[in-house]
C-alpha cells in the first residue's frame, strides 16, 4: 500500500470549546445557543434540515445513512442526502467535518488509506457504489475528479488531457485530438495551450495547470464531476477562472464541490450542504441557505460569525 | 503601557565577534579546496604521466669510463644523498642478446654521453625493443646468393618505407590467413567433432537413461498446470476488481502463478519424454563415417591453406635488416636461438630514428604509437602493443551489467515501494539491502565463482548426475506436488482476502500466513524440480567431457551477472527514493481518472522517477565498471585475444573469458616480467580506463539530461 497523508482526523475531544454559548458582536444582541451543534458537539445524533425543495430533486448521487471510520475514530456519521442532477451543489463546512472525506467516498478514493471502514449505502444513478461486486476502477471511470492541488502527470499537455482515454485503451489519433480540443476548449484552456500540445504541463502556471485537470477530468463525460476545494491553492485572478469555468460546464455536468470558501459556494452553487464534525446540518437551495437558513448555526456560519 | 514592552537596552543583547562565522567559511572553503586539490593532483598526475609515455625521447650513447658504450633512452633519474651516487636509468632494450633490457647507471662511471643521428630504437613483434645503428637491408635470392637493397643508414632510411609497407603487408597477409582462414576451419573440425562426441555420449548414456513416461501423462501434466494458473489468473482479475485499498496477496498471487506456470513449463520442457532419445549403433556407426569424410576435406584445404601461408612467409623471410649494436658489433637476430642470423625486416613493427626527427615526426610517432596502443592488441606479455581486447572486454561488461541490473533493481524496487505492505518485513528488506552495499567486493567474487561458476554454470553445461537424479515416477511426483502447492498456494491466497471495506478477521490472517507457505513451498520445490530431474544432461556435456567446459567456466556472463549484483543495492536504493519522490498527488490524480494500480506506475509513477531511475542506473555503471576484485574470480585474464564477440553466431560469446582495463593495470604493474618496461604503460592504461568510465558515464547523463528536458520541457 502506498501510504498517503491521514485526511485530518476529528477527534472531538481536542476541540477548544468555542460556542457553549456565544454572545455575538456586544451589541446588545442575547447569547444565541447552538443546540444542534452542542448535542454534535455531544455526539448525538441530530435531524438534518432539509429543506423540502431538496425533496422533489431527481437524485444522481443518493447518499444513505452513510457512515466511515478511520481506524477508530469516526469522520462521517450517518449522512443521508441526495445530490441533483445538473446542478452544482456544495458542501461547505469547518476543516474537518467530513466534507471531504464524503466527497472521496463517492469515487471511493478513501479505498487508497488502508485502514478505512464504511457502513450505509451510496448509489450512484442507482447503481451502488460499495457493494463487494462493484469494480472500483469501472466505477472511478464514471466520476471525473479534480483536487486541491493541480496534478497534473509529467508528459505533454494533449497526453494529460487524453490519460483517461488512453488508459481505457484508445489508440485512434482523431479520437484522442478531438476529444482532447473538446474538454480543453470546455476548460477554457484552449486558447492558451492549442501551440503547445505536445510540451510538458508542469510547465503551465497554477490556474493553467488546475484548468487542465478539469479537462482531464471531463475529458471522458463522466456522470458526476467532483471538485476538491479546486481554488484552495489558486491565487484570485485563478480562482475567478475556475469559477467561471465551474458555472460553465454545470449546464453539462452535474458538479459536486467542496469548498471552504463561502463567497465561492454562493457564487457557483444551485444546492449548499451545511457539514459540521461528520454530520449533515442543514441542506437546500444556496439562496435559502445563504438568506433565510432554518437553522441559526448555518446562518451564523455563513456569515462568518461562528467556525 | 507597562515598562516589560519597554525597549530593552542594547547592553542586554550583543553580538558575540564569534557570530560572523569568519573561520567557519576559512574552514569550509579550505576543505573544498583540498578536495579539489587532491582530485586536480590525481587527474594530472594520471594526464601527464600516461599522455607522456608514448613520446619518443632521444636515444643516447653513453661511453663508459671502461670503454664500453651502449645506446639507449633516458627514463629516470636520482639524485645523489649522502649515501648513494646520483644515477640515470636508462632503457637498452636488446634482450635477446641477453642484457637487461633496462640499466641504471652511476653518474661517475660515465665519460661521455652524446646523441648519434644515425641511432635508431626498433619496436619489433618479440624480445623488446632493439637499439643500433642500421647497416643494411638485404635480400637472399632463391640460388642463396644475397642483394644489398641498402646499405648505411642514408640509404635505409630512404628505402625503409616502402620496403617496409610491402614486408608488413606480407606478414599481415600471412597472419590474416592464419587468424581467419584457419581459425575458421579449425572452428569446423572442432564442431564436427563435438557433434560425433555428443552422439557418442547420447549413445553410452542411453543404458541409463529412465524409462520414457507414456506422452499422455506428460501432457495432461502440463495442461493441468496450465489449465489451472490460466484459471486462476482469471479468478484473479476477477478478485482484483477491487484492487486498491486491500492488503497484498493477491496480485502476488496472480503473478505468481504465472511465473510459477512459466517455470514449471521449463521444467516440463526440459523433462520432455522427446528429449534426449537414444541412437542405435548403426545410426551412430553411419555418423561417424559421414564426420570423417568432413574432417578429411577440412584437414586437406586446411594443409592447402597451410601452404599458401608458408609461401608468404618464406618470400617474406628474405629481407633481412641488419641493425648493430654501438659496441659488440652483434646485430638484431632473428630469433634468440638463431642468433647468427639477422632478423626479417617484416619483424619490425616500427622504426624511430629519434635523433633525426623533427618535431612534427615525432608527434606523427607519437601518435602512431597511440593508434598501434587502441586498435591492436597486446604483445610480449602485456608489455607491447595495445589493449584492444582490453577495451571491448570492458566495455562488454559494463553494458551487459547495466542491462542486467537495471530492470531487475528497478522492478524489486517497484515492488518493495509500491504493492509490499510496508512493515517489519519491507524494513528488513531495506536494511538488508543497504547493508549488501557494503559486502567487501571479492565476497560477490568468492559467490559469483562458487554459485554461477561451479553450480549453475556446470548445471547448464552437464545437467543432473545420475547419482543426484530421481527415478522417473518420483521426479513426476515431485512435479506434480509442485504444481498442486503452487495451484493450492495461489487459492489460498485469494481466499486470504477479506471482503472490501472489511477489516480482516483472523480467518483472513491465517489464510494469509498458509498462503505464504505454500508458496515458500513451492519455491523449494520447483528447485528440486530442476535439480534432481532424471531427464536433463545439459547442453554442453560434450564440451564438458572433453574437459572445456562452456559455462560451467569463468566467463563474461557471469562476470556481469556478479557486478551486476554487486551494484543491485544502488539501483535499489536510487529508484526507491525516486518512485517515493513522485508526489502522492499524482498518484490520486491517476487513480481519479480510473486507472488501475499497474496502469498509474508505468505511466505516471514510472515516468515521473525516470530521471532519479537512471541516475541509479549511472552510479551502478561507475561502481560496476571500476571493480576489479571479483573480476579476478569470476572472468578477467592476462591474455585472451579471441574478443567475447564475433562474426560467428552466436556472436555474443557470453561464456568466453575476457580482458578488463582495470585487472589489465593490476596485471602490467605486478606481474609483469619486465616491471620497468610496463611501468609507463601502467599510467596510460590508467588514463585510458579513467577516460572510458568517464565516457560512459557521460554518456548515461546525456542521455538522461534529454530525458528529463522531455519530461519538464517548458518548465518555467
Amino acid at each position: 500500500m502506498i501510504s498517503m497523508d491521514t485526511p485530518k482526523q476529528m477527534k472531538a475531544h481536542e476541540l477548544k470549546p468555542i460556542v457553549q454559548s456565544v454572545s455575538l458582536g456586544g451589541s446588545g444582541h442575547k447569547p444565541v445557543r447552538y443546540e444542534n451543534i452542542e448535542a454534535i458537539r455531544r455526539g448525538e445524533p441530530i435531524e438534518p434540515a432539509v429543506h423540502r425543495e431538496m425533496r422533489s430533486q431527481d437524485g444522481v448521487i443518493k447518499v444513505e445513512n452513510f457512515k466511515l471510520w478511520y481506524g477508530q475514530s469516526q469522520a462521517i456519521h450517518d449522512v443521508s442526502m441526495d445530490i441533483p442532477r445538473g446542478a452544482v451543489t456544495a458542501l461547505i463546512g469547518p476543516s474537518g467535518c467530513g466534507k471531504s472525506t464524503l466527497l472521496r467516498s463517492i469515487n471511493r478514493m478513501n479505498d487508497l488509506i488502508d485502514s478505512v471502514r464504511v457502513e450505509g449505502k451510496i448509489s450512484l444513478n442507482g447503481s451502488p457504489v460499495y457493494a463487494p461486486s462493484v469494480d472500483v476502477i469501472g466505477l472511478r471511470k464514471r466520476l471525473g475528479m479534480v483536487f486541491q492541488k493541480p496534478n497534473p502527470f509529467p508528459m505533454s499537455i494533449f497526453e494529460n488531457v487524453v490519460y483517461p482515454l488512453r488508459i481505457d485503451g484508445e489508440r485512434r489519433k482523431s479520437v484522442l485530438a478531438e476529444a482532447c480540443e473538446r474538454s480543453l476548449k470546455a476548460a477554457a484552456i484552449w486558447d492558451e495551450v492549442k501551440d503547445r500540445l505536445k510540451d510538458s504541463a508542469l510547465g503551465l502556471s497554477g490556474g493553467q495547470q488546475q484548468r487542465l485537470c478539469i479537462a482531464r477530468a471531463v475529458v471522458a463525460d463522466p456522470e458526476v464531476l467532483l471538485l476538491d476545494e479546486p481554488c484552495s491553492a489558486l491565487d484570485p485572478v485563478a480562482t475567478i477562472k475556475i469559477e467561471e469555468l465551474i458555472s460553465e460546464i454545470s449546464s453539462r455536468y452535474t458538479v459536486l464541490i467542496v469548498t471552504h470558501n463561502m463567497q465561492q459556494a454562493a457564487r457557483v452553487s444551485n444546492y449548499t450542504a451545511f457539514m459540521y464534525l461528520g454530520r449533515l446540518v442543514e441542506y437546500g437551495p444556496t439562496a435559502k441557505i445563504f438568506q433565510t437558513p432554518k437553522l441559526v448555526e448555518t446562518e451564523h456560519y455563513v456569515s462568518g460569525r461562528f467556525g | 503601557m507597562s515598562d516589560a514592552a519597554a525597549p530593552k537596552s542594547p547592553a542586554t543583547r550583543r553580538t558575540l565577534p564569534s557570530a560572523g562565522g569568519e573561520p567557519m567559511i576559512w574552514l569550509t572553503g579550505g576543505a573544498l579546496v583540498l578536495c579539489i586539490l587532491m582530485i586536480l593532483g590525481l587527474v594530472s598526475l594520471v594526464l601527464y604521466n600516461g599522455s607522456r609515455a608514448f613520446w619518443p625521447g632521444p636515444i643516447a650513447q653513453v661511453e663508459l669510463n671502461d670503454g664500453t658504450a651502449f645506446l639507449g633512452i633516458r627514463t629516470d633519474r636520482e639524485e645523489g644523498t649522502a649515501t648513494t651516487e646520483p644515477r640515470a636509468l636508462y632503457r637498452v632494450g636488446n634482450r635477446d642478446i641477453g642484457q637487461e633490457s633496462f640499466r641504471w647507471v652511476d653518474d661517475a662511471e660515465v665519460r661521455e654521453v652524446s646523441y648519434p643521428p644515425d641511432a635508431v630504437m626498433l619496436e619489433r613483434l618479440a624480445w623488446g625493443v632493439w637499439f643500433g645503428i642500421p647497416e643494411s637491408i638485404t635480400a637472399k635470392d632463391e640460388d642463396g646468393s644475397e642483394s644489398v637493397l641498402a646499405s648505411g643508414m642514408d640509404e635505409v632510411l630512404e628505402q625503409y618505407e616502402s620496403l617496409h609497407r610491402d614486408a608488413r603487408g606480407e606478414y599481415h597477409d600471412a597472419q590474416t590467413l592464419r587468424d581467419h582462414t584457419l581459425g575458421e576451419i579449425n572452428h569446423k573440425i572442432d564442431s564436427i567433432r563435438l557433434r560425433v562426441r555428443e552422439k557418442e555420449l547420447e549413445f553410452a548414456t542411453a543404458e541409463d537413461r529412465p524409462g520414457r513416461l507414456p506422452i499422455l501423462v506428460w501432457v495432461l501434466a502440463v495442461a493441468g498446470c496450465v489449465l489451472g494458473g490460466a484459471g486462476f489468473v482469471l479468478l484473479g482479475r476477477r478478485a482484483n476488481a477491487y484492487e486498491i485499498g486491500v492488503p497484498g496477496g493477491i496480485r502476488i498471487g496472480r503473478f505468481g502463478t504465472a511465473a510459477m506456470c512459466v517455470v514449471l513449463l521449463l521444467a516440463g520442457w526440459i523433462g520432455a519424454p522427446w528429449r534426449g532419445g537414444a541412437i542405435s549403433e548403426t545410426e551412430l556407426q553411419s555418423y561417424r563415417a559421414d564426420a570423417e569424410l568432413r574432417e578429411r576435406d577440412l584437414l586437406s584445404e586446411y594443409d592447402r591453406v597451410l601452404a599458401d601461408i608458408q609461401a608468404i612467409e618464406r618470400e617474406d623471410s628474405r629481407v633481412r635488416f641488419v641493425v648493430n649494436e654501438v659496441t659488440g658489433g652483434r646485430f638484431s637476430p632473428i630469433s634468440q636461438t638463431e642468433n647468427t642470423e639477422p632478423m626479417r625486416l617484416s619483424q619490425v613493427v616500427r622504426m624511430v630514428p629519434a635523433n633525426r626527427l623533427s618535431t612534427g615526426q615525432r608527434f606523427g610517432v607519437y601518435l602512431s604509437r597511440w593508434w598501434e596502443y587502441l586498435t591492436t592488441g597486446p604483445r610480449e606479455a602485456n608489455t607491447e602493443g595495445g589493449v584492444f581486447p582490453v577495451i571491448v572486454g570492458t566495455v562488454l561488461l559494463t553494458l551487459m551489467l547495466t542491462i542486467f541490473v537495471t530492470p531487475l533493481g528497478v522492478i524489486a524496487a517497484l515492488y518493495l515501494r509500491e504493492y509490499a505492505v510496508q512493515g517489519v518485513l519491507t524494513s528488513l528488506i531495506r536494511i538488508a539491502v543497504n547493508n549488501l552495499a557494503g559486502v567487501p567486493s571479492i565476497v560477490y567474487g568468492v559467490f559469483g565463482l562458487g554459485f554461477f561458476c561451479y553450480t549453475l554454470g556446470r548445471y547448464i553445461d552437464t545437467g543432473v548426475a545420475r547419482t543426484v537424479a530421481l527415478p522417473p515416477l518420483g521426479w513426476w511426483f515431485l512435479y506434480l506436488a509442485a504444481a498442486v502447492v503452487g495451484v493450492a498456494a495461489f487459492a489460498l491466497g485469494v481466499w486470504s482476502k477479506p471482503k472490501p471495506g472489511e477489516p480482516p478477521r483472523a480467518f483472513n490472517v491465517w489464510m494469509k500466513r498458509l498462503a505464504w507457505g505454500a508458496w515458500v513451498l513451492t519455491g523449494v520445490l520447483v528447485v528440486l524440480v530442476f535439480v534432481r530431474t532424471p531427464y536433463f544432461d545439459g547442453f554442453f556435456a560434450a564440451r564438458a567431457a572433453d574437459g572445456s567446459p562452456t559455462f560451467g567456466a569463468r566467463g563474461l556472463l557471469w562476470a556481469s551477472l556478479t557486478l551486476a549484483l554487486l551494484t543491485l543495492p544502488v539501483v535499489i536504493v536510487a529508484t526507491e527514493e525516486a518512485i517515493a519522490a513522485v508526489p502522492n498527488s499524482m498518484r490520486e490524480g491517476s487513480y481519479g481518472c480510473g486507472a488501475s494500480k499497474w496502469q498509474t506506475m508505468r505511466r505516471v509513477v514510472l515516468p515521473g522517477a525516470m530521471p532519479g531511475i537512471l541516475t541509479g542506473a549511472i552510479l551502478a555503471m561507475a561502481r560496476g565498471a571500476g571493480e576489479v576484485a571479483p573480476l579476478m574470480l569470476v572472468g578477467a585474464v592476462k591474455l585472451n585475444q579471441d574478443l567475447p564477440i564475433s562474426a560467428n553466431a552466436p556472436f555474443l560469446h557470453a561464456d568466453r573469458s575476457f580482458m578488463h582495463l582495470g585487472f589489465h593495470i593490476y596485471d602490467l604493474g605486478f606481474q609483469s616480467p619486465d616491471s620497468e618496461a610496463a611501468r609507463p604503460l601502467v599510467w596510460t592504461t590508467v588514463l585510458l580506463f579513467l577516460t572510458l568510465v568517464l565516457a560512459l558515464n557521460l554518456i548515461a547523463i546525456v542521455l538522461r539530461a534529454r530525458l528529463r528536458a522531455r519530461m519538464t520541457r517548458g518548465a518555467v
